[in-house]
């Protein structure tokens, strides 16, 4: 791995544990903590995003333990985002956002499993709410829990590979040349 | 011993046994053991506030600030399991979940990173791997610091983050945009402070002042090990 490509593991790590303070400011219901490993894996290939994910998970678990057992799902995130980067998918909003939207159904079924063994869907607030409507609606427990997951993650995935999208055609031609995925993550190379 | 002399990795090892541990061991005796072990732990004079960003408050003795930042992380668990389940599932998730807070609290008051790096760059880890963690860890607070300013900024220029769901993506796109670019932009001038520094992936570094490690602390991490696989053994076989 280059110097370059070790240089921006922890520059996107960090873009995803800070785009906390923006969501903030917005009041929207996101988590944008996956957005570091999906535009890791779209500059620089796999082999990155999976280790801008591992690093995510690992700094955010100093904040909140819980985390560390949904690295997971940062690495599927970082292999969705290299098969979405091999295809172009970051072409254009309209090819982004519905390859977001599926990576929020994978997100929500990887992560299921992991919030209903080891937390019992008690992950966030907003989870253990949306997963208590879900209950109240008649859901299984496990149905109940993928319920408040979805909720959860669905939104959340399309508005970062939209967000990615935007940063990917932002970037200067020649700093985006410098990294071996940009170009034909957005469909010019 | 305390918490704070203990060997970087005897310290992860009794983090990550004690949550093992409550998971394999039978509820809810063994994750009411494992949590009062752990939170016993929150006490010991080693753990100091760390990167918990607790920092001392009135009320409460430090030696206890700590304790008090995992029982508060530890208790919405509580009261979402309390809303989603019975009572003796609550209280078997609960234990666990309590262990596992309050074992990785006191592990971030307890672990100082510049010790864990020099104990990995002693142990033959590769000074890349050291480099990402303590990186990320202070590059965390400089964006964080940048997005607030960009936030403060754009609504100098008249961005409203507020109104209906669009408006709101837009006013997100308008504030994610700089910090992300400008983030990017600092990757070459980092690439060539490493490279200026000398730090070439595979290549091993001498360590300083790497922390002592006693044949009897790496006894206790294997048999910590050993614990957990037994408690395994016993539990499913």
């Amino acid at each position: 791995m280059s110097i370059r490509l070790l240089a921006l593991i922890p520059v996107a790590a960090a873009i995803s544990l800070a785009l906390s303070a923006v969501v903030d400011a917005v009041a929207l219901p996101l988590f944008l903590d996956t957005t570091g490993t999906i535009l890791a894996t779209a500059l620089a290939g796999p082999r990155v995003g999976i280790a801008t994910g591992v690093v995510t998970s690992a700094v955010n678990t100093l904040r909140n333990p819980t985390f560390w057992p949904f690295v997971v799902v940062q690495i599927i995130v970082a292999l969705y985002a290299w098969v979405a980067a091999r295809a172009g998918l970051f072409r254009s909003f309209r090819t982004a956002v519905p390859a977001g939207l599926g990576l929020g159904v994978i997100a929500s079924v990887t992560s299921t499993p992991i919030s209903y063994l080891v937390f019992g869907c008690t992950t966030t607030g907003g989870i253990a709410l949306t997963t208590a409507l879900g209950k109240a609606l008649g859901l299984p427990p496990l149905g109940a829990c993928f319920f408040g997951s979805f909720v959860s993650d669905f939104g959340d995935k399309a508005v970062t590979f939209a967000l990615v999208t935007s940063v990917l055609h932002a970037l200067p031609r020649r700093t985006a040349a410098r990294f071996p995925w940009a170009l034909r993550a957005i469909g010019a190379a | 011993m305390t918490g704070g002399r203990l060997h970087p990795f005897t310290l992860l090892a009794i983090a990550g046994a004690l949550p093992a541990l409550a998971w394999i061991l039978p509820a809810p005796r063994g994750g009411a053991a494992t949590a009062a072990v752990a939170l016993v732990l929150t006490l010991t004079p080693g753990a100091s506030p760390g990167l918990t960003g607790t920092g001392v408050s009135p009320g409460w003795r430090p030696g206890l600030v700590v304790l008090r930042t995992a029982v508060l992380t530890a208790a919405p668990f509580w009261l979402f399991l309390l809303l989603l389940h019975d009572v003796p599932t609550t209280i078997a998730i609960g234990l666990r979940i309590t262990t596992m807070v309050a074992s990785f609290v006191w592990l971030v008051a307890a672990l100082q990173p510049a010790r864990l790096v020099e104990a990995m760059v002693a142990a033959g880890w590769s000074a890349s791997v050291a480099y990402l963690l303590a990186a990320t860890l202070s590059a965390v607070p400089v964006l964080k610091a940048r997005a607030r300013r960009i936030v403060d900024a754009q609504r100098c220029r008249g961005l409203s983050p507020r109104g209906g769901i669009a408006a709101r993506l837009r006013a997100l796109r308008a504030l994610a945009l700089p910090l992300v670019l400008s983030a990017l932009h600092e990757v070459d001038e980092r690439a060539l402070a490493l490279e200026t520094r000398g730090l070439v992936p595979g290549i091993r570094r001498t360590p300083l002042a790497p922390p002592p490690d006693p044949a009897v602390e790496q006894a206790a991490r294997w048999a910590l090990l050993l614990a957990c696989l037994f408690a395994l053994f016993r539990r499913f076989l």
